[in-house]
This record gives structure tokens, sequence and C-alpha cells, in this order.
């Protein structure tokens, strides 16, 4: 089939072009290597719309930076993608740096970019969290941030809408002139033929030119590697944070970005694979380095996770080359295009439409059949209660959270999915949602949007285990309250069913509570004793050896007798202390409901720390997995994720998934313990490695993850005193699991928003042991909410004291 | 022998030996110890936990060894947890393999469903 255009590579630069294509009338279709848009540079760099002041003038670079800058506004309201204007700062550290801002005022004169100089004290009133020792800063009101991937998914679905046809894993590896255009053939068999060819192959883009042209290009990719902040450090700076460039590159910046999150990054390393996005523990480390001079305060436990992204540099010209190849007719190019592409993207997109439009002599469409469409769906995260609760009416899957997380729902996943140009791969839902983008990198919902996937698809699940590829305003209860019909008073409400949960409600009825009522956002009560099939439990609570789900039967069943409501499938969105607490709810058949409460029991256990939190370097393939998801896949979900594991910590959870993936016929080569000794309980050692003669590696760490799809392998290091790995002593596994077990953190996002005091040491509220009270009145908390304890034995008794409380609280006796 | 308890968190480390007929134990802190430490030197026991497939479910069902069995079967009993398949509804306890592999102990379900 013969189109008229096509454009090969689908970052955001191709895709504005096939956007701004579709506004002719033209054919157009967009042949892409990878599986969805977004997979090259455009997902992986620093989310800034820069303002332009750093490009030289006259240049490809400074020319697109500027007028795309000011496109922004516009593309981004069209395509209903987020972006601010947070404005950019550049700091000087002493008189050398300053020097150099004179020059970038200079040079943002002649690009037409306004600009300042701010002093020590004018930047310290405006970013309280900058170094002291930065001196002076150049102050670029018109730098933004915006989301790379959102802007590249949405000016696909705008293309689509408008007919412009998408082809993925088409990877072009021939291309031929032909009489009137060009025959493209592609690595599997497939050929396209057009009558013009545009190129934004990206990385590759110039291979693609010496395939047709004399002139040559030879592009170098890039690499930059990042940390991604949590979101607690939203607000830590309010503009782009820069440095001075000096000979050893721009520098680190550390941005906030549209989600909420801070990004600190990039190195630049010339690199030789056009595809090696490993991160590397040097790399990380310049990062770090970098980003303190700029944020001493850097808060490094913060750190959720770590990506690279490669940068198209171009070594011939140095600039975009954009235009029609000199001897190549009708062969288009957008060779070399790195910072600041994205922000030059939209000016790119609307010249090229130009050009190929008059080279081809077609005319533009009638705007009245031009689609406004994106394929928007409702996010629920930032919807106002009314809407939401009117949306999960009409939709029930609307109120079915996925990723806890970042609080998206079963409807939004399955719209991303279900979208013109869709997600068809784990990565493409997480960037299309945010699912398993938040701190615990989809420890949770893996399973759950594996599932999603698989029934939208038509698939397996475990299809989707072989690669992977705002802050809303607090829903407030009073607002909400007066908006919603539904609404429910009880006397004690505990958020978790889990044997925390549990437990407090028990005793909360046995004190003389009068309505007790547990929240619990899975389907089932018992929390992760549902997943824990092993022994072990129970020998102080209830003088017998149990296992987890006979554990928590036993709770469920004292809930029952002792006439506990249990609501299951339901997630807490807001809890608001007061006389009486508001807890905001929602669930699919429920919708948005708000409970008062006289008293509430917080009992949302724990969370496992992800590999971001860890800072492990390599790449960032299919196959890596916390412990605890993998118990979930094993004995839940009955889904084996490998046969040769790793497993990097010695946390019990870890121990115990050695031994359950050893009877589920998997061998595990090793676990690796970073300290000198486990840190999960001795018997595990003996009875879940010991006895299976699996080796604890104590002192040691991996230090690469290998593999591009899937894990192929990881390197394992020694590490000295201090932690770091002696060079010399890498041992290599062959392996296609790598399973963490590095700690577990009280989960407390209902927490903290409600204001609560928390302990920094735990990570938990602050509690008074006698009472399990926190600092809000009537809010008590019990069990790995507040610290992470060994034993779920003494969860249910440091639960039980929270429970009692909770019931005097109620019936107005208690006393602190 | 030396060796590390299981029963419980505290992990006690254990010293045992064989003194003729006898077998000695010390550095126990509870009974519990004892009993482990004279039974791992003689005829060492797990508790077996494991999966069994459901008839017509992903999800599999959760099973255990009402009581610890000799570490030399463990092999075995996997091996029938594997090969077993259960129809629902399952209440906990209900026998699952009776006798498995020999032992004299049953296979039961630690979940309902």
């Amino acid at each position: 089939m013969k189109t008229d255009v096509i454009v090969v590579g689908a970052g955001v630069v191709g895709c504005a072009v096939a956007r701004e294509l579709s506004r002719y009338n033209l054919n157009v279709s967009v042949l892409e290597a990878g599986s969805d848009v977004a997979e090259g540079s455009s997902k992986a760099n620093s989310a800034i719309v820069h303002a332009g002041f750093d490009a030289k003038p006259g240049t490809n670079k400074a020319k697109f930076n500027v007028l795309g800058n000011r496109m922004f506004e516009d593309v981004c309201r069209e395509l209903k993608v987020p972006f601010r204007r947070n404005g950019s700062l550049v700091l000087a550290f002493g008189e050398d740096d300053e020097r150099a801002l004179d020059g970038l005022k200079a040079r943002a004169a002649e690009n037409g970019v306004p600009v300042e100089i701010i002093g020590r004290d004018e930047l310290r009133r405006r970013e309280p969290n900058v170094s002291p020792e930065a001196t002076a800063a150049l102050w670029a009101p018109t730098g933004g941030i915006c989301c790379p991937y959102e802007l590249t998914f949405r000016y696909a679905e705008n293309a689509a809408a408008n007919g412009v046809t998408f082809c993925f894993d088409a990877k072009v590896e021939g291309i031929a002139r032909e009489a009137d255009g060009w025959r493209l053939s592609c690595a599997d068999g497939r050929e396209f033929e057009a009558r013009a060819v545009v190129n934004c192959a990206g990385i590759h883009s110039d291979e693609l030119n010496n395939l047709v042209s004399a002139t040559k290009y030879a592009i170098e990719a890039r690499r930059g590697e990042y940390l991604m902040l949590d979101r607690d450090e939203d607000g830590a700076f309010s503009a782009t944070m820069f440095q001075v460039p000096s000979k050893m590159g721009k520098g680190i910046l550390v941005s906030p970005t549209v989600d909420g999150t801070v990004i600190v990054g990039p190195t630049a390393e010339d690199i030789p694979d056009k595809e090696d996005k490993a991160t590397t523990y040097e790399g990380l480390e310049k990062v770090k380095a970098g980003a303190r001079r700029t944020y001493p305060g850097l808060p490094l436990n913060k750190v959720i996770t770590e990506f690279s992204g490669l940068r198209a540099h171009e070594t011939t010209v140095g600039d975009f080359i954009l235009g029609e190849a000199p001897d190549a007719a009708c062969f288009f190019n957008a060779v070399g295009v790195e910072s600041p592409g994205l922000t030059s993207a939209p000016a790119i997109g609307v010249w090229m439409a130009e050009l190929v439009a008059g080279k081809l002599g077609v005319s533009r469409k009638n705007p009245s059949i031009i689609s406004a469409d994106v394929s928007y769906w409702p996010k629920t995260r930032d919807m106002a209660p009314a809407d939401l609760a009117e949306l999960v009416s009409r939709d029930p899957s609307f109120g079915r959270v996925i990723c806890r997380c970042e609080e998206v729902t079963e409807g939004e996943i399955r719209a991303a999915i279900r979208a013109r140009v869709g997600a068809r791969t784990l990565d493409g839902v997480k960037r299309r949602t945010r699912s398993g983008m938040g701190r615990c990198q989809g420890g949770f919902c893996t399973p759950r949007v594996i599932e999603i996937l698989g029934s939208e698809l038509g698939l397996p699940p475990e299809a989707f285990l072989l690669s992977r590829k705002t802050a809303p305003k607090a829903l407030s209860a009073t607002t909400i309250s007066s908006q919603l019909s539904t609404f429910n008073s009880v006397d004690v409400l505990v958020i978790g069913a889990g044997p925390a949960g549990l437990a407090a409600a028990c005793a909360a009825k046995d004190a003389g509570a009068g309505e007790v009522l547990v929240i619990e956002r899975d389907d089932a009560p018992g929390g992760i004793l549902q997943q824990c099939i092993h022994n072990g439990f129970g020998l102080h609570r209830f003088k017998e050896e149990l296992t987890g789900p006979e554990y928590a039967q036993r709770y469920v069943d004292m809930a029952n007798e002792r006439g506990v409501r249990i609501v299951c499938g339901t997630m807490v969105l807001s809890v608001e202390p007061g006389v009486p607490a508001h807890v905001t709810a929602m669930s699919p058949r429920g919708g948005l409901a708000v409970y008062a409460a006289k008293s509430v029991v917080l009992a949302m256990g724990c969370r496992e720390r992800p590999r971001g939190a860890l800072m492990t370097p390599g790449t960032r393939p299919a196959g890596v997995y916390t412990a605890g998801t993998v118990q979930r896949l094993v004995n839940m979900d009955g889904i084996m994720p490998g046969r040769r594991v790793v497993i990097l910590g010695s946390g019990d959870i870890g121990l115990i998934m050695a031994r359950r993936l050893t009877f589920s016929g998997a061998k595990v080569l090793a676990c690796i313990e970073i300290m000198k000794k486990s840190s999960g309980l001795m018997r595990n050692v003996v009875q879940c490695l010991n006895d299976y003669d699996i080796p604890l590696l104590l002192s040691h760490t991996v230090t690469d993850v290998e593999g591009r799809e899937h894990v192929t392998g990881v390197k394992v290091s020694k590490v000295d005193d201090d932690l770091k790995p002696i060079p010399g002593t890498e041992t290599h596994f062959d392996c296609d699991t790598l399973v963490l077990s590095c700690g577990l953190i009280p989960e407390n996002e209902l927490t903290r928003k409600a204001g609560i005091e928390m302990d920094p040491k735990t990570r938990g509220p602050k509690v008074d042991p006698k009472t399990m009270a926190t600092s809000a009145p009537g809010v008590f908390a019990g069990g790995n909410v507040v610290r992470v304890y060994d034993l779920v034995d003494w969860v249910s008794r440091d639960s039980e004291i929270a429970g009692r409380s909770a019931a005097a609280y109620a019936k107005g006796e208690f006393q602190s | 022998m030396k060796m590390i308890c299981i029963n419980c968190p505290k992990g006690c480390e254990l010293d045992v030996e064989q003194v003729g007929d006898e077998v000695r134990v010390t550095g126990h802190t509870c009974p519990r110890g004892e009993v482990y430490g004279r039974a791992e030197l003689v005829n060492p026991t797990r508790m077996v936990t494991g999966l069994v497939r459901v008839a017509g479910m992903r999800k599999p069902l959760p099973v255990k060894t009402r009581t610890a069995i000799p570490k030399g079967k463990i092999d075995t009993t996997l091996f029938a947890m594997h090969q077993a398949t259960v129809q629902l509804p399952v209440r906990i306890g209900d026998v699952i393999i009776p006798d498995v592999a020999g032992t004299g102990v049953d296979v039961v379900a630690t979940a309902n469903l």
C-alpha cells in the first residue's frame, strides 16, 4: 500500500510532525521500531521546556527552542497535557561563574529571551533550599516543565484521531528510491511505500540518512543518568535549578516535575552502544555530588527510582539538522534533535509539515473536519469529589484503585489500553497512567495491571512479564459531605483489614465500642498474611504454629463473631481528623462515601523498598521484582516469574521466597546481603537457605543488572566496611529473575495527608506507646504502619492497644 | 554439633552432642529448644507448606503438612502436592492428601476457598 508520507520514529518529534501533517490532505503513516510511542529519548530526559538563553544565536537549536517555548501553553491546552511555566534559575558559585552569567544574559538578549540576574539574597528568598554557596543566579521566567511522554502520546492520539496510522515493531532497515517516492523495508519483512519520508529516528536518524544521502552524519549516544525523588519533596524548589555550564558540561539540574516529584540529573557521557540505557554506580555518584552543589540537603532516602536516557548528539554539525536532504528529493531529516528537542518539538512539527506539504503541493484540510480528540480519560486523582462520585456511579471501574501510590484506577488503565494508540506493555500503561511510578514502583500493582492488560488484549497475564517496557487538592471530607448523599456514622473506623486492623477492631468491640467498621482495599480481609502461606505465625498469640492464611482466618472469624463490619474492595482516599473525624473512601460498587467516625485506627501496614530506592546500577529489564510481589504472583496468582533466581537482600520475605521458589521448581543461585549479617531471622536462614544449600553471600551486593528486555544476569561484588563495592571482586550469575528483599517502609500517605506528626526514624506516625495515640486527637495507629515488626503476634498485641484506646475515645472516656 | 533453633525468632544457638545412648542439648532457653535439638540430631523434621492446584481456577490452594515430617521426605511431599488437584469448596483443616509420602501425616488446607 502506498501512502503519501511516512514518518520514521514515534518520539516526540515524529509524533508532533505526524500530528501537524494530519492537518493537510495527506495519508500519513508512522513507523516505529519499538512497541510504543516515546520509547527512545522522549521517555527519559529532563522534562524541561527550556527558555532558550543558552543556545548559540543563529542556530536551529536557538530558533526552534524560542519558537517552541512560545507555543507550549497553546499546544498543551489543545492536547490536555500538564505544563507549568515555573521559570529557570542558573546558579553561579563565585566570580568566574558570575561572569559566565553575564555571557548567558547577552546570549539571551540575542535570542530574544527575557532574563534577569538576581543576587544571593533574592535567590535565597525565592529558593530557601538552595546552597548558601550560590552567589547569584540568572532568572529566566519563560522556562517551564512538562511531561515528555504524555506530550508524545497525546500528539499521537490526536494524529490518529485525524487519520494517521501507527505501525509498531517496524524497524526500518532498508530504503530505496522508487519512481515516485521511497520504498522502506522493515526487519520483519514488511514493506511500505510513500511519496515522502520524514526521518525522525532520533538516535538512529544518522543511519537512516546515510542510507540515502551522500551527506553523512554521525550521531553519538550521549547518556544521561537521573535520580527521581518522592512526591514528599514536592516544593523543595519552585524553579528549575541549573548550574553554570562548565567545561565538564551543562551540569546537574534539580527540578520539580509536573507530577509533583523532583528530578535530579543528568550526567553526560558519550557511549559506543546506542541501546545502552543502564545506570552505573559512577554515574549515580556523579548525579548525587552534582545535585548536592545546588541542594546540600538532598535527601537520598527519598529516591524512588533512577534511570538513564540517551541524547542524539550529532558530531559533524552539532546542531539540529532539519529539512530536505540535498541529494534525496522528498527525504526530510530531523537529525540530531537533542536538548532542547522537547521544547523545540511543537515548532519543528509545524515547520516540517509545512515544508513537506509544500513540496508535495497539497492543501490544508478544512478546519471543520479536524478532530481535537486526544483520547482523554479522566484522572481520578485530580477530580473534584462530586465529579468522581458521578463517574464511579456511571463506570464502577473508576472506583477500583489499582496503583495505591499514585491512586490510579482500573478505569484509567483500561482507557489507556483502549486508546487509539493504546498501551500494550507494562511500561505503556505506566507512562500513560503513572501506575507503578510512585514510591513502591509497581510492587503492589504489577500483578493487577498484567491481569487487566491480559483481559483487554486477550492474552495470559504472565505474557506481560516477559518484557516491560498533581497533587490533587486533598479530598476534603467537609466539602464532600455537602455534595454527596452517601454518609455514614460509626464509632470506630479502622483503615486496613490485615492483622493489625482486625486485632484493633476486635479489641475495640471487646472494650465496648458500638459500631466498628473496617475498610479494606483488597478484595478479601487478611492483608498480606493471605499470601504468606508458610508456617511460623501465632506461637505467642495462639500458642500454636499457624500459616499466614490460618492466622488471618482466626482474626476474621473473631471479628465476625463480635459483629465488626468489614467492607472490602474499598480504598480510603483521605482522613480528616476532628470531632467527628471524616474518612472518604471509594469503591466500584459504593462509589465515593464519607464516614463520620468518633475515632479512627490507622492500620495500613507497610510496603517494600523498591529497586529504585536501592540505587542498583544497570539496565531496567523485566524480571526484577520485590520479594512480596513474587510471593503474590506465586502463592495467589499461580504464576512463576522465573527459573534461575538471585535474591538481593536477606529480609525475611526474601528468605521465605528462596525456599518457596525452590519448592516451585526454580534454582535459587544465591542470596546477596550487603551487611555483615542477615537482616532476616536466623531461623529463616537455617530453614530456608541452609536446608536447601542456597549460599548466603554476606558483605556482597549487586553492582550491575544485565538484560535489555528481560534480566539475563547480574554482577555481584564484595563491599568494604563503608559498603562500597571493592573493584576486582566481581562474580557473575546467569539468572532470569532478581528478587529484592531489602526492607519494609510503613505506608503513610493517608497519615501525612491528614497532617499527623511523623517520626523520621520509624517513618511512621509518632505515637504514645501506652495508648498508640497519634498527634491528631481521636486518631490511633497500630501495626506496621507505625514501625516494621518482625512478628505478627506483636502486631496484633500493639494494635489491640490502639483498638481499646479508640473505643475509649469514642465513648468519651479516653485519658492520654 | 552446633545448630540454631528454628522454633521462634530468638534463634538460640544450641550445642547438641551424642554421649553414648544419650543426646545432650545445651544452649536452649526453653523446653521446645531441647526437643528440637534432639530431633535435629536423630531425625530432623520440617513443616512443609505448599500449593495445590484448584480445578477450574488459576489461584492455587495453600496447604501444609499437619505436623512436621522427616526432612528426607520433603521432595516426595512436594511432588505429591504438585500432582494433586482439589475441587471447591475447601475449608481450613480439610484433608487434601492423606498420609503423604508414607509419613503418616496428612496434608491439609490452610485457607477457605
